[in-house]
C-alpha cells in the first residue's frame, strides 16, 4: 500500500478497502454467477439496532408526557391513579436499556466486523462526504457505491446521533440520581458530579436532555426516509 | 474589645437560663442536629465569644437583610445580640458614615483571619458601578474577604448573580465566587431570598462546631439543599397521580392539585421551603397554591416566565424564552416535511432519468 499525503487524506478517493483490518472481514456469501453477498450487519448489530429502536419510541412517548403532562384533570380520583409515576418508572426502565444498548454498540465497535467502526482518520473521508451531499441534493456526484454506510452517514451517526444519545444518558442517568443529591456517588467528581458543572443546573440539564431527545427525533426521521430512498434509487 | 462567651452576654441582657437554653434546643433543631447533641450547643454557647460579622452589601435589594432579620428560631435579637458581634451592617448599624468605615477597619486589624464575612448582592466586573464609601465594590470585597476566616454568600445575587446579573446584565454583575477571596473559603447561600431560618442557622453550625457545615459541589450547605422542592413537596401524590392544574383559577387548584403544568420550578430547585417553609413556619408558596419560581437556582431570572415551566431557550431578541418542547417539535415538523418534498424530488429525478435512459437504449 502506497503511503499517502495529506492532500490524499483530504481529496484522495473514497475507498476505506485497502485501510480496513484484514483481520475484521465481513463474512461474504458466493452466490455464483460472478456475485457475492457482503454480510454487513452481524447479528449482534441487528438486534441492537432493533432493541435501540424500540427502546427510542418508548422513551420518546413516556418522556413527552412527563415533560408536558398532557392529560387533562379528572376529579373522579382513584386510589390507584398513578399516570405519571408509571411513565416515569417505564421512562427509567428503558432509559437503562438503552443505556446497556449503547454501551454494547460502544464494544462491538471495537470487535465487530469492519463495518462497525469509523473512518473519519481514513484518507478520503472529508471527500466522501462531499460527493454524499451532492448524491443527496441531486447534484451530478462521484459518490462510490460504499459497502456499509457512506461517509456522510457515518458522521451523521458518530456526532449526530452518537453525540445526542451520550448526552441523553449522562443528563437522564443525573437527573435519575437527583433525589440521592447528598450521596457520595452524586458528589464525587469521578462518578456523576462533575455532571452539572459541564451541563449547568438542574433547569439546564433538563433542556439538554430534551434538546438532545429532539435530536434523536430528526435523525431518526432523516434515518428511515434515507434507508427507503437508498432502496428505492438502488433497486435493479 | 472586651471578650464574653454567648451566654455571658445573654445573661447580661437579662435573659434566663432557661431561655437559653430553648434558644441553643431551637439553634440545634434549626442546624439538623438530634436532640442529644443539644449539649454540644449549649457547651460551646457557654465557652466560645461571640464572632465579629461584617456585613457587606453590594448590587442588592436588601431584601436578604429583610429575611435575616425575621429569624424566628433563633430570633432575630438573640442572634444579633447573643450569637454574634455584627459590626458593619449597612441595615443595622447605628452608625453611619466614616465611623461605621473605622469600625470595620478595627475589626479586620483586631480580629483578623476570626471574622465571618456575609455578603448580600452581586459584585459588577468593574466595581465602579457599586461604590460604597467611596470604594469600588470589589476592592472592599477581596480586601474584607482575604483576611476573613470565612465568607457566607447570601442571596441569589451573591451566590449566582441573580438579578443585577440577569440578561442583558448592564453592570457585568458577578457572584462574588468570581472574585479573589484568597484562602477564605466562601459558603453560598442562594435563595431570593434565603429562609432566615438557614440564614442563622449556618452561623450557628459555624459557632458551635467551628467548622463551615459540609458543602455540596457548588458551595451550598448540604444539610439545607440536598434536596429538591419536589421530593419533599406535600402535592407530590399528585404529581405521581398525574393529576395537574391547568389555570389558576380551575377546580383542580381549588382541589389542591400539583403546579407542574402552571410552571412549578418544584422539580429543579434545590431548597428547604417543603422542610423549613417561612415566616416562622407558617407556609411556603406551594403550600397557599403557587408554584414555586425556582429562586434559589442559577439564572432563575432568565429562566422565563413563572408560569412556565421549561423555558429556557432564548430567543434572538433575548427578550423572551421558548419552550424547548415547542423548538423541538416545530424543528421535527420542518424535518418531516422537507423529507417529503425532498422524497417526491427524488421520485420526480429518478422517473426522469429512467425515461432518459429508455430513450439512449432506443
Amino acid at each position: 500500500m502506497k503511503k499517502k499525503g495529506l492532500m490524499d487524506h483530504i481529496f484522495g478517493a473514497h475507498n476505506y478497502e485497502d485501510f480496513y483490518n484484514p483481520k475484521r472481514q465481513a463474512k461474504i456469501k458466493d452466490l455464483g454467477d460472478g456475485k457475492v453477498k457482503v454480510l454487513v450487519w452481524e447479528l449482534p448489530v441487528r438486534i441492537w439496532h432493533w432493541v435501540n429502536f424500540l427502546a427510542i419510541i418508548v422513551l420518546m412517548f413516556t418522556g413527552l408526557y412527563i415533560a408536558l403532562a398532557f392529560s387533562s384533570a379528572r376529579f373522579e380520583t382513584h386510589a390507584t391513579d398513578f399516570l405519571m409515576g408509571w411513565l416515569r418508572w417505564v421512562h427509567f426502565v428503558t432509559g437503562f436499556v438503552f443505556m446497556a444498548a449503547l454501551l454494547f454498540r460502544i464494544y462491538w465497535t471495537f470487535v465487530g466486523n469492519r463495518y462497525t467502526t469509523f473512518d473519519i482518520y481514513k484518507p478520503g473521508f472529508i471527500r466522501g462526504l462531499w460527493e454524499s451531499l451532492k448524491f443527496y441534493i441531486f447534484l451530478p456526484n462521484k459518490k462510490p457505491h460504499t459497502i456499509g454506510h457512506n461517509a456522510l452517514a457515518q458522521f451523521a451517526y458518530w456526532i449526530f446521533f452518537g453525540l445526542c444519545s451520550i448526552i441523553l444518558s449522562i443528563t437522564g442517568l443525573y437527573m435519575f440520581f437527583e433525589p440521592q443529591q447528598g450521596t457520595h456517588f452524586m458528589m464525587n467528581t469521578y462518578i456523576l458530579g462533575w455532571v452539572p458543572h459541564v451541563f449547568g443546573n438542574s433547569v439546564k440539564l433538563h433542556i439538554w436532555h430534551q434538546g438532545a431527545a429532539w435530536g434523536t427525533m430528526i435523525f431518526m426521521v432523516a434515518h428511515i426516509y434515507l434507508a427507503f430512498r437508498e432502496d428505492y434509487l438502488v433497486r435493479e | 474589645m472586651e471578650k464574653k462567651s454567648v451566654f455571658q452576654s445573654a445573661i447580661e441582657r437579662g435573659v434566663s437560663r432557661r431561655d437559653f437554653l430553648k434558644m441553643c434546643t431551637a439553634l440545634a433543631a434549626t442546624m439538623g442536629l438530634e436532640f442529644s447533641q443539644t449539649d454540644k450547643v449549649v457547651n460551646a454557647m457557654e465557652t466560645k465569644e461571640k464572632v465579629p460579622v461584617i456585613w457587606l452589601q453590594f448590587q442588592d435589594c436588601t431584601g436578604c437583610s429583610e429575611s435575616f432579620i425575621r429569624s424566628s428560631h433563633p430570633t432575630t435579637e438573640s442572634v444579633v445580640l447573643d450569637l454574634i458581634s455584627l459590626e458593619y451592617s449597612e441595615v443595622l448599624s447605628a452608625a453611619s458614615g466614616h465611623q461605621v468605615e473605622e469600625a470595620m477597619e478595627a475589626v479586620i486589624e483586631h480580629y483578623k483571619g476570626k471574622y465571618i464575612l456575609a455578603t448580600e448582592g452581586s459584585i459588577p466586573e468593574d466595581g465602579i458601578y457599586c461604590m460604597v464609601g467611596g470604594k469600588p465594590a470589589n476592592e472592599i470585597y477581596e480586601r474584607v474577604a482575604k483576611n476573613a476566616l470565612a465568607v457566607i454568600a447570601y442571596g441569589s445575587c451573591s451566590a449566582w448573580g441573580g438579578i443585577a446579573g440577569a440578561k442583558p446584565n448592564p453592570t457585568n454583575a458577578k457572584p462574588v465566587t468570581a472574585f479573589d477571596s484568597g484562602d477564605t473559603p466562601v459558603m453560598i447561600v442562594p435563595g431570593c431570598p434565603p429562609i432566615s431560618e438557614v440564614m442563622t442557622g449556618v452561623i450557628a453550625h459555624y459557632l458551635t462546631f467551628g467548622i463551615l457545615p459540609e458543602l455540596d459541589g457548588f458551595g451550598r450547605p448540604k444539610a439545607f439543599y440536598k434536596h429538591r422542592i419536589h421530593d419533599k413537596c406535600n402535592r407530590r401524590a399528585y404529581f405521581d397521580a398525574g393529576l395537574f392544574v391547568e389555570s389558576f383559577d380551575d377546580e383542580a387548584s381549588k382541589q389542591g392539585y400539583c403546579l407542574y403544568k402552571v410552571g412549578c420550578k418544584g422539580p429543579t430547585t434545590y431548597n428547604s421551603c417543603m422542610e423549613m417553609r417561612w415566616n416562622g413556619g407558617t407556609s411556603m408558596p406551594i403550600l397557599s397554591g403557587n408554584p414555586c419560581i425556582g429562586c434559589s437556582e442559577d439564572g432563575f431570572w432568565d429562566a422565563g416566565s413563572f408560569t412556565e415551566r421549561l423555558a429556557d431557550i432564548p430567543l434572538p431578541q433575548k427578550i423572551a424564552t421558548v419552550d424547548p418542547a415547542v423548538i423541538g417539535g416545530v424543528v421535527t415538523g420542518v424535518a418531516t416535511a422537507a423529507v417529503v418534498a425532498h422524497g417526491a424530488a427524488t421520485a420526480v429525478k429518478k422517473n426522469i432519468d429512467d425515461k432518459k435512459n429508455t430513450h439512449e437504449d432506443h
